[in-house]
């Protein structure tokens, strides 16, 4: 499990070659009655489609990374790879420490329990001890802006105080990369700005940000660097305003309908 | 193997709560709660008593204790499966997005079903005591069956969890599988009522072991043989290895089918 300690600006997430291969099974049989009826019809029909083709990816230490692309064009696989939900095809991805492996905010939140109750599920999902999540269960409390409702089931959250629950959970157990999945657009203007002091807190101490948006100017206002996906490979990489620009360019033809005036 | 035992122990904090969860979850809204854990088997035994000793008389004394000594274990048994069955299916929102080893989900779901069975041993204890039958010093050999039992478990869990992920006509057929393996268990009545040329026939039932060491202890005060004992846990290993070894090799795959 050790590996040797990295001091220096080396990569903190290695990305090599990777392939995510998805077979995409039109009408796959679901029960075993259509399994009789497809086996019966030889074979099932499908087609393989590659979300991330042939990719690699390297982020040093610290760097606050924007990755932006249509729809479709392979983001969330590539995060889902990262955080090792997905184990990919072919390829070898390598994350140094600890990744917050929540690819959704709140994503193991349950509705019938407190929100304390689900601090605690959320930072022993992320594989925290419940001594670390226990110490830290005020601060997220706090920083969440919760008050009195922290005793009570998350239902009777309104979506805002849920996404700041889970934004502070997320944050708060102090994982080595964050990734931070299209979540600033909610919450009030007052508690973005919160977010976004943390993070910049995080990047002062050296974490590594992976953050998927389709925020140009957040992206450009905040990141080190941004890397365009198209169709699972990696159209552009570089400075944040020169990319979203070629970002904007691509969407374009699609756009021009909507813009004639 | 030695991949559940590394897994578990050092998720236990995570599968204690993910248990306590579901317990709260299936208590939650009811005015008795957690109570329940306990007022459900003893309940159970008010009405089988009821029945047996008034309607359907068998010839054999305390019937109560004769039938729940074995009835507890399986019902442990039945609903931890029952409801383990669809434990990936239905954690398959979290495991989409969170990268947690599955086999959590499936033992969570047996652990909660050990607290109740933990529980229900209790209203047990009390018939015992109500109904004036000796209170054997036999009890105390109890976590041995109980181990066999819940390895057993845990190892039939892992087999229907994953063989729901790709059919979910498996959450179906468990349901069936086990009223079907219940009549065939002697848990109702005994091995003994059987004609001896066809025992063989009910010893080929890996659970009937197992099953065995719990009437023993409980209701005969008696402690099993070594080869019936030796007998629960090969069945109880071989279905683990079995079991896991399968879950093992498509717990990858999970991801893409929930």
């Amino acid at each position: 499990m050790s590996e040797p300690r990295n001091t220096g600006n080396s990569a903190v997430v290695t990305v090599e070659n990777v392939t995510q291969r998805f077979r995409v099974i039109h009408e796959r049989p679901d029960t075993l009655r259509e399994l009789f009826s497809k086996f019966l019809r030889k074979g099932v029909s499908y087609h393989d489609l590659d979300a991330v083709k042939d990719l690699s990816l390297k982020v040093p230490k610290g760097q606050m990374l924007a990755l932006i692309g249509r729809n479709g064009s392979g983001k969330s696989t590539l995060l889902k790879i990262i955080a090792g939900v997905y184990r990919p095809t072919s390829g070898r991805v390598h994350v140094e420490g600890s990744v917050a492996p929540l690819i959704e905010l709140g994503a193991g939140f349950h509705h019938e329990l407190t929100g304390r109750e689900n601090i605690l599920l959320n930072g022993l999902l992320m594989g925290y001890s419940k001594e670390k999540m226990q110490e830290r269960e005020q601060s997220i409390i706090d920083f969440a802006e919760i008050g009195d409702f922290i005793d009570a089931p998350i239902k009777q959250y309104s979506s805002g105080m849920q996404t700041r629950l889970a934004f502070a959970v997320a944050t708060e157990v102090d994982p080595q990369v964050l990734i931070l999945d299209e979540i600033l657009a909610v919450g009030d203007a007052g508690f973005q700005q919160k977010c976004f002091a943390r993070i910049q807190n995080f990047r002062e101490a050296g974490k590594t940000i992976l953050y998927v948006t389709h925020n140009m100017a957040s992206v450009i206002q905040y990141c080190d660097r941004a890397v365009l996906l198209e169709k699972g490979s990696i159209m552009a990489d570089g400075d944040p305003a020169e990319v979203a620009e070629i970002y904007k360019n691509l969407l374009s033809p699609e756009m021009a309908p909507l813009v004639t005036s | 193997m030695k991949e559940l035992v590394v897994e578990t122990y050092r998720y236990r904090e995570l599968i204690w709560a993910l248990a306590l969860k579901e317990l709260k979850v299936r208590y939650k809204r009811s005015v008795l709660g957690f109570m329940w854990a306990l007022l459900n088997p003893a309940l159970t035994m008010l009405v089988l008593t009821l029945v047996f000793s008034t309607i359907m008389r068998f010839a054999i004394p305390h019937y109560a204790i004769f039938l729940l000594s074995v009835l507890l274990p399986w019902t442990f048994f039945s609903q931890s499966l029952s409801y383990a069955v669809e434990s990936i299916v239905g954690n398959g929102e979290l495991i989409k997005k969170v990268s947690v080893p599955k086999l959590v989900f499936p033992v969570a779901a047996v652990v909660s079903n050990i607290i109740n069975l933990l529980l229900s041993f209790i209203p047990l204890a009390l018939l015992v005591i109500a109904m004036r039958h000796p209170f054997y010093l036999t009890w105390l050999y109890l976590p041995i069956p109980m181990l066999a039992l819940i390895i057993f478990t845990l190892g039939m869990t892992f087999f229907f969890a994953t063989a729901n992920v790709y059919y979910r006509d498996v959450a179906h057929i468990v349901q069936v599988l086990l009223s079907a393996w219940f009549y065939v268990t002697p848990i109702i009545y005994a091995l003994d009522f059987i004609p001896p040329n066809r025992q063989w026939i009910f010893k080929l039932n890996p659970i009937i072991y197992v099953i065995n060491g719990f009437r023993l202890s409980v209701y005969y005060g008696q402690l099993p043989k070594w080869q019936s004992v030796a007998a629960s846990f090969a069945c109880a290993f071989i279905a683990l290895f079995i079991g896991f070894g399968i879950f093992r090799k498509y717990q990858d795959h999970f991801v893409f089918y929930v």
